[in-house]
């Protein structure tokens, strides 16, 4: 099973989510728009990409459906559910309350 | 997991599992597209093309990789490797049909014995009386002032229990149970067993009919009103061939018209567990029997009604005995009789009903909970002979196992492949067992018992049996599995590379010699039990009797069927009995109200002169018995002192009877009691004399010895209607039963008959049935288990010496005496065989205790039992290793070497 032993445990599933709440994309779409939101800060790589996207795929929080890509040729895009949005929603206010206290512990430490 | 999350999930999770392919095909497609779009990307940036294509697939760390990293998301994995293994073992078992059908027959033999008795006691114990909240109603019993338990009460009883426990009980029904008629419809008479019930019975079981109705609440208050009849299903189907019209027929019983109106719903057979009633009128159509006095429904004194009351919704059955020892002390104060019942009780009927007297502890619960103990010896007999043909197979597979380990199998996944495989065995070995179960059952409920009662014996399959199969089939498959799962898992994986598969490790020799030694001990615990129970047969069977049932045959007769009165009843006898006694080949022919063994037995309360009980002791009682002047020549009962009686003890003379000899020595002080006279309490006023004393007999059961006997003349003591016409005769039974049927025949074509010689009526319920049943039982478990430790037996030692044809081989080679060779394997054969004789033994003193009960004239420790099981068992398992061993000594050295 693989890991995203460089993020934070279970942010991948909201930075995924995030990414295709904005509009359905494939794969590879998805690999290019991570990085290029996050500049190369959040490294992700190809080989645990898949496995999350499946893991999503199998929670019902996301959909796939096959479309003609820009190359014109078959690819899988991935679309959020409703239950996904639901989810984001549960993920990205833990997020933030997490990185607050976070934030507010490291401020405190520097006065 | 909410529901509505399914709706997204399940698709998904159903995809994974049987569109594996597809889903697959999918995957695959969209790796291959990322790694091409990552390559151009890299193209773009200037790459070579190998270069760009080799750092697209290291990003994704390998299509393959990535593929399984994907599928280990899909959460299916655990059943697909399931399936898988179902598959392959499928496979492994089609591959080896030999063995696959010795352990699935074995199996099926040891599931379907213990299916076919639980069937058994799933009818006795646990299947539900067809009635709305059997769990509910109980049965109301009565403490006596001469102690002991009874469940008879009057009419004005029940309806004042009725009223006084109306916030305890939802209804009390009144029910006159064991009756049986005779249902005459246009002028063919058939028996007719009937229950004549309060009209609140069957709204009270929560019954609808049907067909046409059933018998209304407002029924059965009035003696003799109400003549209707309700027919019970199985009845209307087989008398009536499901005709629809029979509702509004008119009909005879006993020779009363009465009127069909209904038929009772499919399965409802009655309360009792065993006897399946045919016919149910209303309480007051009971007046037409002969032996309830016309007031019966007013008169506290006939107490002959069963009650039957259903629990209010929430009150448990200590409260209403709490409830009903008040009302019970307060009725007994009110109506104060010299021998009625001072308390009452409450006394659950139990999910399957009545079963036998109530008073009496049941027997049931310790008989089933042995003999399901035997069956389930039976079966883990079978499962270690499984297991023992699968440890040679997994021997055989160790390099199989080996590879797979090596391949990166983890140990746990060969483990559970294994067990896997024995599920799908046991699964093959239950199904087949259920088909084995249910010819068993069939064998079961067709054992004939000698009865005139029609009795309920559908050992069918319902759920509680195939949840028993399956749940036998899972035990088995653990127990057949679990020792080569854990050798896998144990297993040193170098080790078994290294040996090359080639021979075993003497660590499964060992093994496999435990397991037969074990069946040898459970076996030969099957057989003592066996020994034990054929032994106590054979006791009762070589009891005393004190009579002689050869060339006696029964005609029981009940006129009161046919519609005749008292008189006309005793006059149809007298007559009878002249015509019999004129037949040629008849030695003699007398009657009886029962018969020994038989299912009617009655007894009184004894008062006699000069003799006082003693304080706080009960009074005297006794069973009794009304017969004629031939009786005692008949059944070849000797007279010790007086007369048998005559034809002049007739209605109008002075009362006489004949007693036994514990009676005669019991009460009149060492004086000779003929010419001394005693009564019955029910009747104190009706003095009777003693003149005569008869040797001592079994004349109710084959379980009571030496207790007080009376024989009362049949012609001043006919209440009971039904009679036993006796005769003994030289004739073949098929002759004397044609001759004396034709012969009550031509005397009235409409009297029910049934037919009966004495040698078979001993084997009656309360005469040998139920040992012959035990013993042939615990025969037929010996039997199944003997065969499964010949078996057993047979295949280690064959198998250990096959493996040691090398070793043989060379011992040949260099000298040895085949003799020699023979003695080794025997004495392999040997050593299994006393290591379970002794095992067995201790597990067969342990059970004993259990068996004990159950048995008569044999201690549970009986040494010959006990040395006559061992030896045959010693014996069986020497021959069994003997062809082996001469097989071994035949060995051809230079074949054995080449073997190699």
């Amino acid at each position: 099973m693989s890991k995203p032993s460089d993020l934070v445990q279970g942010t991948l599933d909201l930075l995924l989510l995030k990414i295709l709440a904005l509009e359905p994309l494939n794969g590879f779409a998805i690999s290019q728009r991570l990085k290029q939101v996050s500049g190369d800060v959040l490294q992700v790589s190809d080989g645990s990409l898949y496995p999350a996207l499946h893991k999503l795929e199998q929670e019902g929080w996301i959909r796939a459906e096959w479309r003609p890509s820009e190359n014109n040729r078959r690819a899988k895009f991935y679309s959020l559910t409703r239950l996904g949005r639901k989810q984001l929603e549960k993920e990205a206010g833990n997020w933030q309350r997490l990185s607050a206290a976070i934030t507010q512990v490291v401020k405190l430490k520097e006065a | 997991m909410q529901p509505q999350r399914w709706f997204y999930t399940m698709p998904m999770r159903l995809r994974s599992l049987f569109r594996r392919k597809r889903v697959d095909g999918e995957l695959d497609e969209e790796l291959r597209d990322h790694v091409e779009q990552k390559t151009a990307l890299y193209l773009a940036k200037g790459m070579t093309p190998e270069a760009a294509r080799r750092k697209a697939l290291i990003d994704l760390g390998g299509i393959e990789q990535a593929k399984e990293n994907c599928r280990d998301q899909r959460r299916v994995a655990w059943l697909q490797d399931f399936l898988g293994d179902i598959r392959y073992g499928a496979r492994m078992l089609r591959k080896a049909p030999g063995f696959t059908a010795v352990a699935i027959l074995t199996l099926a033999l040891g599931i379907g014995a213990n299916t076919a008795i639980f069937s058994l006691v799933d009818f006795l114990l646990l299947r539900p009386v067809a009635v709305k909240n059997p769990g509910q109603l109980i049965l109301l019993m009565s403490d006596w002032k001469n102690g002991g338990m009874d469940w008879a009460f009057s009419y004005p009883d029940f309806q004042e229990i009725r009223k006084q426990a109306e916030g305890v009980f939802s209804s009390v029904s009144a029910l006159r149970m064991y009756q049986m008629d005779g249902l005459s419809v246009g002028g063919n008479s058939q028996p007719l067993w009937a229950v004549y019930v309060s009209g609140n019975f069957f709204s009270q079981m929560g019954l609808q009919p049907a067909l046409g109705r059933l018998i209304l609440p407002s029924e059965g208050r009035i003696a003799g009103a109400d003549p209707v009849l309700v027919l019970s299903y199985d009845y209307w189907k087989s008398r009536f061939n499901d005709d629809r019209k029979v509702v509004g027929k008119s009909a005879l019983v006993n020779g009363q018209p009465v009127t069909i109106v209904g038929v009772a719903p499919w399965g409802f057979h009655g309360l009792d567990t065993m006897e399946d009633v045919q016919g149910y009128m209303p309480l007051g159509m009971a007046a037409a029997l002969k032996d309830l006095p016309p007031d019966f429904l007013t008169t506290r004194k006939t107490e002959r009604f069963t009650l039957v009351a259903r629990l209010c919704h929430g009150v448990s059955l200590g409260g209403a005995q709490s409830a009903l020892s008040v009302i019970g002390a307060r009725m007994s104060r009110e109506h104060p009789k010299s021998d009625g019942w001072t308390a009452l009780r409450v006394h659950a009927l139990g999910p399957t009903g009545l079963f036998m007297n109530p008073a009496h502890p049941n027997p049931l619960p310790l008989a089933s909970a042995l003999i399901l103990l035997l069956a389930g010896a039976v079966l883990v007999l079978a499962c270690l002979n499984v297991a023992n043909l699968y440890l040679v197979r997994a021997g055989i597979r160790q390099r199989e196992m080996a590879m797979r380990a090596a391949l990166g199998a983890t140990r746990g996944r060969l483990a559970r492949q294994l067990l896997t495989e024995s599920l799908a065995l046991a699964a093959f070995g239950c199904a087949a067992g259920i088909v084995v179960g249910l010819g068993g059952s069939r064998i079961l409920s067709s054992i004939p018992i000698h009865t005139p009662i029609p009795l309920l014996l559908d050992f069918g399959f319902d759920w509680r049996v195939f949840a028993y199969a399956l749940g036998a089939a899972v035990l088995t498959a653990v127990l057949v599995g679990i020792v080569p799962a854990l050798r896998v898992a144990r297993g040193d994986l170098n080790d078994i590379l290294h040996e090359g598969g080639r021979t075993s490790t003497p660590g499964g020799h060992r093994l496999r010699g435990a397991l037969v030694a074990a069946q040898v001990a459970g076996s030969l615990m099957l057989l003592v039990v066996t020994a034990l129970f054929v032994r106590s047969l054979e006791n009762v069977q070589h009891t005393k009797l004190g009579f002689d049932p050869s060339h006696v045959y029964n005609f029981s007769l009940d006129p009161h069927e046919a519609g005749y009165s008292r008189a006309q009843s005793l006059e149809f006898f007298q007559t009878l009995l002249d015509r019999t006694r004129a037949l040629p080949g008849v030695e003699s022919a007398g009657m009886a109200l029962a018969v020994p063994m038989g299912y009617i037995g009655v007894g009184g309360s004894l008062q006699i002169p000069g003799y006082q009980s003693p304080p706080g002791g009960r009074a005297p009682s006794t069973g009794y018995n009304a017969i004629t002047s031939q009786y005692f020549k008949t059944m070849r009962i000797p007279l010790v002192a007086g007369r048998a009686f005559l034809r002049s003890d007739s209605q109008n003379s002075q009362r006489v009877a004949v007693i036994n000899q514990t009676m005669a020595n019991r009460f009149w002080h060492g004086r000779d009691p003929i010419g001394k006279t005693f009564s019955f309490s029910g009747d104190p006023k009706q003095p009777i004399e003693v003149v005569g004393i008869a040797k001592n007999s079994r004349d109710s059961d084959i379980f009571t010895q030496n207790d007080n006997f009376v024989y009362l003349p049949l012609f001043q003591h006919y209440h009971e209607p039904a009679v036993t016409l006796q005769v003994r005769t030289a004739l073949p039974f098929p002759v004397a039963a044609r001759e004396v049927s034709g012969l009550i025949h031509t005397l009235d074509p409409a009297m029910p008959v049934f037919v009966q010689s004495m040698t078979a009526a001993l084997n009656g319920f309360n005469g040998f049935f139920l040992f012959r049943f035990a013993a042939g039982l615990a025969g037929a478990l010996g039997l199944l288990g003997l065969l499964l430790a010949v078996v057993g037996v047979y295949g280690v030692v064959s198998y250990a010496a096959s493996q040691r044809t090398h070793e043989i081989g060379i011992r040949l080679a260099l000298g040895a005496q085949p003799r020699q060779v023979r003695k080794m394997i025997l004495g392999q054969g040997l050593v299994i065989a006393a290591i379970g004789v002794v095992a067995g033994i201790l597990a067969a003193a342990g059970i004993a205790g259990l068996v004990g009960s159950f048995l008569v004239g044999v201690s549970p420790a009986d040494p010959f039992s006990y040395a006559a099981s061992a030896f045959l068992l010693a014996a069986v398992v020497l021959a069994a290793s003997y062809i082996p061993a001469r097989r071994a000594m035949r060995v051809d050295p230079v074949e054995a070497l080449r073997h190699e």
